[in-house]
């Protein structure tokens, strides 16, 4: 059966960059309303701009088939701003085994150009033993 | 808002905010996020394992959280940290509703930390579909503002 490797933990993914268009924003207010301005979970969009990388690792083997979304977080170091380009730099801060699951916890820094820290999304991706 | 801090206490609610689920948002939420997973959108690829039909991202009904605690804080640059565990599917056209309690209130800092949740009733029994969730919430001083 084919697992997760747990020696990929602490690989560290490129950085790609992530704009904060404002159409992009807008899409987020349109469907969530909500007071003006960023969204919160709107880093879900850098997130899944790296989220191809990690997925697709070979050496990391996960069977994206039988993954299910766990937990996630959002950390905001400072407001995020419409306009900028952030770093997005995605790092497997653990895999661990448990009663036949594997999980793999995603931290994802988001930083801006000149490499002030903006905010840290974790996404937790559980792969089942077996589907549903 | 001015001295809206000092009126918040433990066991407070958040007020709850509810909205019913379409395939039309889920659609919109694909394309906006970029998670295009099959699951959000292809009836046969969920009954493949074994859901009666395509599911909501977790992070829509997330989304739907974001956007109840960022009209609780006002501005969603208040807020500082947003979690949530991912407990149950939703479904096409069911209803879910986003709320949550004050768990803490730092004075000093003036934070709030909030345990949050997102309900679905479902065949007439109330599951979550976000259970544990938190968020820390920062409200600034009106006398600071500049």
């Amino acid at each position: 059966m084919r697992r997760v490797n747990p020696a990929v933990e602490g690989k560290t993914y490129d950085p790609v960059a992530f704009e904060v268009t404002e159409d992009r924003v807008r899409a987020f207010q349109h469907l969530f309303g909500g007071p003006p301005g960023v969204p919160p979970t709107f880093l879900t969009a850098a997130e899944f701009t790296v989220f191809p990388q990690v997925i697709g690792d070979p050496e990391l083997g996960l069977d994206f088939t039988k993954v299910v979304h766990g937990t996630q977080e959002y950390v905001f170091h400072r407001p995020l701003r419409v306009g900028e380009t952030l770093m997005v730099q995605p790092r497997i801060a653990s895999i661990r085994q448990k009663g036949g699951n594997g999980f793999l916890v995603i931290e994802t820094q988001m930083r801006s150009i000149d490499g002030e820290a903006a905010a840290v999304a974790r996404s937790t991706m559980i792969e089942r033993e077996s589907a549903r | 808002m001015s001295g809206r801090f000092d009126d918040l206490r433990v066991g407070d609610e958040i007020p709850a905010l509810a909205r019913t689920v379409t395939r039309e948002d889920v659609r919109a939420y694909a394309d906006a996020s970029g998670d295009q997973n099959p699951l959000h959108q292809d009836d046969d690829v969920a009954r493949m394992v074994g859901f009666d039909g395509i599911i909501a991202h977790g992070m829509f009904t997330m989304g739907h959280l974001g956007a109840c605690v960022a009209g609780w804080a006002g501005d969603p640059r208040n807020i500082e940290r947003l979690s949530a565990q991912f407990r149950a599917p939703v479904f096409m056209g069911e209803q879910i509703v986003a709320g949550g309690r004050i768990r803490s209130v730092d004075a000093t800092n003036r934070t709030v930390v909030a345990e949050l949740w997102v309900t679905v009733t479902r065949d007439g029994n109330e599951e979550f579909a976000i259970r544990k969730g938190e968020a820390e919430v920062r409200f600034p001083d009106p006398a600071d503002a500049s």
